[in-house]
């Protein structure tokens, strides 16, 4: 799996294909999974594997409004980044359907991706100012992302095994 | 309750206010008749054109001059807003000896340089033509922003732009009454909300009342996100000089994507009231400057904290009500 770093030096192209796997990716790792098997968690504290799916969902949206701020500001708007965990609580991401939130993921992801097709080339260089990465241009954020997208199947997968 | 610069103010100048705060409306013979014009503008910013701004501009303003049977006034539309540290210039209204009375206007905001909303350029349009009302019409020395004055122009605004009325107070008569008593309304929500759902089942929680109409651990699943959305809202004023404040939801695709039905509605009021207690302690901790910070919502122009407020207010009833509604079976 590669790191950020290596993912920064990837070309721009690269990186937007991982972002179109992923939707496929995730919907393949769960195909036929029971939803018992889906809810349920490795550990008191690790994420089930719906909670993933629901998690991969709800960042896409938050990155779709940083986007768009990023790209309405003249200046570089500050982002935090949301508590996860606490979003996975209160939206009650174990009592989801996992189908259901796999499609809603697709759909947004989409959205992303057309977005990222739009941009100019000072588009991509916007970038906002995050409270522990500094400032992080949408390109990125395509880093970010692909590396996130890896980071969380890899979770699926253990996930699923009922690995931490 | 006057405004604090009231006590600066000499007697005769007090008085003056006074007869501005006693008239609390101003009555179009036929408002009817403007509403051409009032789409004319709506029109006329959509193409971000400054001439055709500045035309359906003079047009709407001559209609309420001539209806109101006042001397007109010149009408001038600039681009940006001046800006500078103590905000942005929305509109403008002067008088000069021996010169005719003259409004101006802004159609863009100071630093992104966007189009203003139509209903910010119109509440600002009014505001101005509410500063030549004053004289031309009430014949006051002065012309004060006094209470009456702020319901003079909301009085000209509802006339103008026909919205569905709502038995609840709205965002303007929240945006009338006090901090306190919009915070009190705020703090007072989660234990109403509490009593409304007390002693419900789950299924008939998870019922909607009809095809398309939320059911009651719908509208508190809403009530606890945007609580959340609320409270970055607040964080981004706070830490950024003029933010834009992107879209959210829609509320609908949030129901639907977060899958409200299947959320556990005693849940869920729990995490609205954790959220509200949380926006309750930031809003008592600003200051009163902080509060009129804001930022630049795409669609609804600019918002400032104190503005928030008196949304959430309104916000809270209009979910309460549906949510009284949605128990009894009601959509």
């Amino acid at each position: 799996m590669p790191t950020m770093e290596e993912y920064a030096k990837q070309p721009r192209e690269q990186r937007m294909q991982r972002l179109t796997r992923t939707a496929d990716e995730l919907a393949a790792a769960v195909k036929g999974q029971s939803d018992a098997v889906l809810s349920r968690r490795p550990d008191a504290k690790n994420w089930a594997a719906k909670e993933i799916v629901c998690h991969l969902r709800d960042a896409e949206e938050a990155f779709g409004g940083r986007f768009e701020q990023i790209l309405a500001m003249d200046t570089d708007p500050k982002v935090g980044g949301p508590n996860a965990d606490r979003i996975a609580e209160e939206r009650q991401y174990l009592r989801n359907d996992t189908t259901d939130a796999l499609a809603a993921f697709r759909r947004r992801r989409q959205e992303t991706l057309e977005v990222f097709g739009k941009l100019t080339p000072a588009q991509w260089d916007k970038g906002a100012i995050h409270p522990v990465r500094g400032r992080i241009t949408i390109d990125g954020f395509l880093t970010l992302m692909a590396w996130h997208d890896d980071n969380h199947l890899d979770q699926l997968a253990r996930a699923l095994d009922g690995r931490a | 309750m006057p405004f604090s610069y009231y006590a600066r103010l000499t007697r005769s100048q007090q008085a003056v206010y006074r007869k501005s705060d006693e008239v609390a409306a101003v009555r179009l013979p036929n408002p009817a008749a403007l509403h051409a014009a009032v789409t004319a503008l709506t029109t006329a910013l959509a193409t971000e054109d400054r001439a055709q701004v500045q035309r359906a501009t003079e047009r709407l303003i001559r209609g309420l001059t001539d209806a109101l049977g006042v001397p007109p006034v010149q009408v001038e539309v600039l681009a940006a807003r001046p800006h500078a540290g103590w905000g942005e210039l929305h509109g403008l209204y002067t008088v000069e000896r021996g010169k005719p009375p003259k409004i101006q206007l802004w159609m863009r905001t100071a630093k992104q340089r966007r189009v203003v909303a139509f209903r910010t350029y119109l509440r600002t349009l009014l505001h101005e033509v509410g500063h030549h009302l004053d004289y031309a019409l009430l014949r006051l020395r002065d012309s004060y922003h006094t209470e009456g004055f702020y319901k003079r122009e909301s009085s000209l605004f509802h006339q103008l732009v026909a919205e569905r009325r709502t038995p609840w107070p709205t965002v303007d008569a929240w945006f009338q009454r006090t901090p306190d008593e919009r915070l009190a309304r705020l703090a007072s929500t989660p234990g109403q909300v509490a009593s409304v759902v007390e002693g419900r089942s789950e299924r008939a929680l998870a019922r909607r009342p009809a095809p398309g109409a939320w059911a009651p651990v719908e509208v508190l699943c809403h009530l606890r996100d945007t609580e959340e959305m609320f409270g970055e809202r607040f964080v981004a004023i706070l830490t950024m000089d003029e933010p834009v404040l992107p879209k959210v939801g829609p509320a609908a695709r949030w129901a639907e994507e977060r899958q409200y039905l299947r959320h556990d509605a005693a849940v869920a009021l729990a995490h609205f009231r954790r959220r509200r207690g949380e926006s309750l302690e930031a809003l008592v901790s600003m200051s009163p400057s902080d509060w009129q910070r804001g930022g630049e919502h795409p669609e609804r122009g600019r918002l400032s904290v104190d503005m928030f407020v008196a949304m959430m207010a309104w916000h809270d009833d209009n979910h309460l009500e549906q949510l009284t509604r949605a128990v009894e079976g009601q959509p």
